[in-house]
Parts: C-alpha cells; sequence; structure tokens
C-alpha cells in the first residue's frame, strides 16, 4: 500500500470519529491543528486504524508518534 | 508563611537539583528563582499594592510556575485562567475576581483590551534576594473558579493558612513524603487544584516536577515520562490509566514508588490491574474537594488483606490529621456508621467561602455541632457513609455535578448555555459511560434531527473543551417521572442502548 492510500484510510478514520472533516492531514499535522483530536478520540481514532489496517500497534510505537508521519511510517512498518 | 518558608529553604539547599522538566528541558531551583525574582520585582513596580488577585494564563512554562511563587512570595493571590479555556467565560472571571492585572508568557494581546497585561518572559530588573513579604496568612493564595449550575462559574477562595494546613497535614502522614531526589508527575492543569499538591509538595522537598506540554495526547505522554525518565513519583487521575489499559501487559514501571489516584472515582479492577505494572509502587486513592484544599483523605492499598469498596468503587478512606468528617441526613442531623449520607468536612483546610456569592455560601455551609463544639462543616454534596474502621465510602452525587476527565462539570452550566441559544427547544445535558469506563457528555434535543453546527460553535465560546458534549441525540419526547421532573435514569438508559 502506498503512502497516499495510507493517507488517505488514515483520513476516513479521523472523519469517522471526530465526525468532522475540517482538517486535512499531511506529514507534520499534530493533535495541535485538529478540532476534536484529543486523548479520548485519540483512542478511538487509534482502535478504527487498527481494524482497518488489520494491525495492532504497541504503546512504544503510540508513545514515539508527534504526528501524522510517524504514524503513516508505523502503520507501513506493520502491514509489511 | 510556613510552606513558603519551606519554599525558600529549598531554593537555598537544593539550588543546582533540576525543579522542573518541561518539554524535556530542564530547570533547575537557580533558574526557577532567577525568574521568581524578576517576576516579584514586576510585580513590585508594576502592579498597585491594593491589588490582590491576579490573573495568570496558566501555560506550560518555568514563567508560569515562577509567576505562582512570587505572587505568593508578594503576598497575592493568582486567579489561573486557561489558554484553551473560551474568552467570554474567561474575561467573565476575571472580572468577577475583580482583577485588573494579568500576568502572560505569550505575546497573546486577547485581554490587553479589557486588563493590564504584563509579559512575564522579557523581564530586565530584578529583585536580589528573595523574601516573603510578611502578610497575612489569612490573605487569599489562589481563587480557583469551578463550573457552577447556574451558568456562571463559582470562585473558591483558598488562603495561605488553608495550604499551611494542607502541607502540615500532609507532612504528617509520612507515607506521602517526597525525597529530593524523587522524578514527579505534574499531569494537572494550573486551573485545576490537584496541581497545587503535584507541583508545590515536590518543590517543598528539592525533587523535579515532570509537565504535560499542552499540545500531547495526555495518557501516551504520562506513559513516555514514566519509560524516558523514570518517574518515581505519581498523583493520577484514573481516566489516564483508562487509556492506558488495553497496553497494560506492556508495562512494567518498576522505578515508581509512589502512585496515588484522586479527582474521580476509582474503579477496583482498574486499580488492582494497574498495580502489576508498577510491581514496586505504593498504591493510595485520594478524595478532596476544592472547597476543603485539595486533599481530604487517603486510602492506603498497603497491608490490607481486601481493598474495601461500594459498588466496586475505591474507598476514598480515612481524613487526614485535624479534619473532621461527618454524615448528615437531609435534616442536617448526624448519621451514624455505615450510614448513607452527605458527606461535611470541617477544619483548618476549609474554605473562607465562594467569592462574593452569598447564595452559594448560604447554601454550602453549616454549623453542626459535634463532640460538644460548634463548628462549620462543608456540604460536600457527595453522598458517602463511614465504617466503623473510620474509612469513607463514595456513593454518589447529591446533585448534577459530574467528573469529566477529572475535572468537575456542573451539567446545569452546560444547559444554561445551551438554552441561551435554542430557546424554545427541551434539551437535556447527561452523563453517560462510554463503551472504555470514561464519563463523557452527551447532548440530547427533544426535536427531529438536524444540524447543530451554529449551537456547537455557539458553545465553544462559552464552555471549555472538557464540558462541550461529545455525542449528541434526538428524541421526540424526553422522558419525565410523574412527578414532570427529567428522568434521568431512563434517558441515561435509552442512551446506553443506543451506543450498544
Amino acid at each position: 500500500m502506498t503512502k497516499e492510500a495510507i493517507l488517505e484510510n488514515v483520513n476516513k478514520s479521523f472523519t469517522k470519529i471526530l465526525e468532522h472533516s475540517n482538517f486535512e492531514l499531511n506529514e507534520n499535522t499534530t493533535a495541535n491543528d485538529v478540532d476534536g483530536w484529543e486523548s479520548i478520540t485519540h483512542m478511538m481514532i487509534i482502535t478504527e486504524i487498527e481494524n482497518t489496517f488489520n494491525i495492532k500497534f504497541k504503546l512504544m510505537d503510540l508513545m514515539n508518534m508527534d504526528n501524522i508521519g510517524d504514524l503513516i511510517t508505523t502503520i507501513e512498518k506493520e502491514i509489511k | 508563611m510556613e510552606y513558603l518558608e519551606q519554599l525558600l529553604n529549598t531554593f537555598e539547599t537544593y539550588n543546582t537539583n533540576n525543579a522542573l522538566c518541561i518539554n524535556e528541558t530542564f530547570y533547575t531551583y537557580n533558574d526557577l528563582k532567577s525568574e521568581v525574582l524578576k517576576i516579584c520585582y514586576s510585580i513590585e513596580n508594576d502592579i498597585e499594592y491594593s491589588q490582590k488577585n491576579i490573573g495568570l494564563i496558566t501555560n506550560n512554562d518555568i514563567y508560569t510556575y515562577a509567576a505562582i511563587i512570587a505572587l505568593w512570595l508578594e503576598g497575592k493571590a493568582y486567579v489561573p485562567i486557561s489558554p484553551d479555556s473560551p474568552m467570554d467565560r474567561n474575561c467573565e472571571i476575571l472580572k468577577n475576581a475583580k482583577t485588573k492585572y494579568i500576568l502572560d508568557s505569550t505575546d497573546n494581546n486577547n485581554y490587553v483590551d479589557f486588563f493590564n497585561v504584563i509579559n512575564i518572559t522579557n523581564l530586565k530588573l530584578t529583585k536580589k534576594d528573595l523574601n516573603s513579604r510578611s502578610s497575612n496568612i489569612n490573605d487569599i493564595a489562589y481563587i480557583l473558579f469551578t463550573s457552577g449550575s447556574t451558568g456562571i462559574p463559582k470562585g473558591v477562595q483558598i488562603t495561605f493558612s488553608n495550604l499551611n494546613s494542607l502541607i502540615k497535614a500532609m507532612h504528617f502522614e509520612k507515607k506521602h513524603k517526597i525525597l529530593p531526589n524523587d522524578k514527579c508527575l505534574q499531569m494537572f492543569e494550573l486551573t485545576f487544584d490537584y496541581s497545587l499538591v503535584t507541583f508545590l509538595y515536590p518543590l517543598l522537598f528539592g525533587a523535579c516536577i515532570y509537565t504535560i506540554p499542552k499540545n500531547q495526547i495526555k495518557y501516551l505522554y504520562v506513559y513516555k515520562l514514566i519509560q524516558k525518565f523514570e518517574l518515581t513519583y505519581l498523583v493520577l487521575t484514573s481516566s489516564i490509566i483508562t487509556y492506558l489499559r488495553p497496553y497494560f501487559k506492556e508495562i512494567n514501571a518498576k522505578k515508581i514508588r509512589y502512585c496515588c489516584f484522586g479527582a474521580a472515582p476509582l474503579d477496583l479492577n482498574l486499580a488492582l490491574e494497574w498495580k502489576k505494572c508498577i510491581p514496586n509502587a505504593k498504591l493510595f486513592n485520594s478524595y478532596g474537594p476544592t472547597e476543603f484544599t485539595v486533599t481530604t483523605t487517603y486510602y492506603s492499598f498497603e497491608n490490607v488483606k481486601v481493598v474495601k469498596t461500594k459498588n466496586g468503587i475505591v474507598a476514598l478512606g480515612k481524613v487526614m490529621n485535624n479534619i473532621d468528617a461527618v454524615i448528615i441526613n437531609e435534616n442536617n442531623e448526624i448519621l451514624g456508621t455505615d450510614k448513607e449520607g452527605e458527606l461535611c468536612l470541617s477544619g483548618n483546610q476549609l474554605t473562607i467561602g465562594y467569592w462574593n456569592n452569598d447564595k452559594e455560601n448560604k447554601k454550602s455551609f453549616i454549623n453542626i455541632k459535634t463532640n460538644g463544639s460548634t463548628k462549620k462543616f462543608y456540604k460536600t454534596g457527595d453522598l458517602c457513609t463511614i465504617d466503623k474502621d473510620k474509612d469513607i465510602m463514595f456513593i454518589g452525587r447529591k446533585d448534577f455535578q459530574v467528573k469529566i476527565r477529572g475535572y468537575r462539570v456542573e451539567l446545569g452550566e452546560i444547559e444554561y448555555h445551551i438554552k441561551c441559544f435554542t430557546t424554545n427547544i427541551n434539551i437535556a445535558i447527561i452523563d453517560v459511560n462510554d463503551n472504555n469506563g470514561n464519563n463523557e457528555i452527551a447532548l440530547v434535543i427533544e426535536k427531529e434531527e438536524h444540524d447543530t453546527t451554529a449551537l456547537f460553535n455557539y458553545l465553544q465560546t462559552k464552555v471549555p473543551n472538557y464540558m462541550m458534549p461529545t455525542k449528541t441525540h434526538f428524541l421526540d419526547q424526553l422522558p419525565h417521572n410523574i412527578n414532570g421532573k427529567l428522568d434521568r435514569k431512563e434517558l441515561k438508559n435509552w442512551i446506553k442502548n443506543t451506543y450498544k
């Protein structure tokens, strides 16, 4: 799966959980840039992404994710 | 002022110790002292002496922590204002507190039209020595505004004397003692009174506090701090652990020696599972209303065969030294052992009252005769029992105050603002337990489904983020009981079923 395809799916997960699409995700996007992206929704987004890609994140990976770029890199690593 | 004297001693004794770790940058007690001195100079020269209540924008930086200490040394109270809360609400709070001056560590100009804003980051001139301007211990040390059921936040005034009593009571219980080499988590917003225990208490012992940057996902950053910096002393809300629960198998934090929960009811199973992640830690639960200066009771998991619970919620424990606790019925009569009623607290940690709010003061404080003398008690609104060992058990709330991610929220405050916007439509605000065991706020509108963007945009300008409803439901008719009152239980069940 290409990075673009991963990003598109990530975008869908964000829209579904946050119930809005007033954001544009790119590699540098952080929780600060997106309305409603906080602890509780983060947890739900992560679960949604895990289901979409059929993967399971490790806490260590989640801990080191500072932005969308890190999230995509981790997904790439997991689906390989 | 005892705790301030102790703080000044720490600055001397532990001057080269790290005091703060903010955004992974360390600041020593000397660094902190240097900022305190500059802010003290500014307070003495830029703020009228008669001005007692000073607004403080609670940014996550050394200047903000230094400002609290400086204000105290100058005998002034801080009124914390979250930069993340709506301007309207913040201005209302500051005006209510009769604040003319605000200390801020950003270049944000939002408040300059209404208040004198002092930027505390680029102060050039400084005082030479730290000293405490001898002020009255009955002066106010901070005013925290909490959610108010009528739509207007209530200001809880805590005096220097209240804070001294808290620190003394905590010292008395040796088990909470912090060591100079401890690494302590400070996960609370400075607008939230638990922060007093998590930032002030460690600083009294020369320890280092680790804060959470605003742009981080809190529970993951807490874990990062535990992992990367090997924290030893944790005080946290159970919601953090709820989020980490799916990953407990990956956590083995052997360096944590102390872990205390507070600010929300603690689920026994969650606590016991978490205990396995921190094998060397002593575990505690704690409880205390803002009106009684942060912490009132502790329950220790040590040396107990069976952890005391009520409906799966861990006991609040025993009151600290010099605190009286009684359970009363609706006629304000004291009830006996194991009888359910409202918990009332008396002692030196008791607030002098709500700021400028006679109505609330009359409602919330009463005189009760116990052990032959009459004392002023605070009616907590918490339904509890006290058992034969004097352990307090939490049962529920008497009113519509709920805890959302540790924050105290009056459902009435949210309802008030929504009703201001949507006239002639019946609505209800309900706290619901989501699938992950967290409390969230749901809005139920008695109307066919429609776009609520405008309502939510309005609400966002009135209440902080944690008070925003996360789910909206539409119902043809809200359920009412035979007395014509909204049937919250029925509504909760209905919402619960729609989540399934």
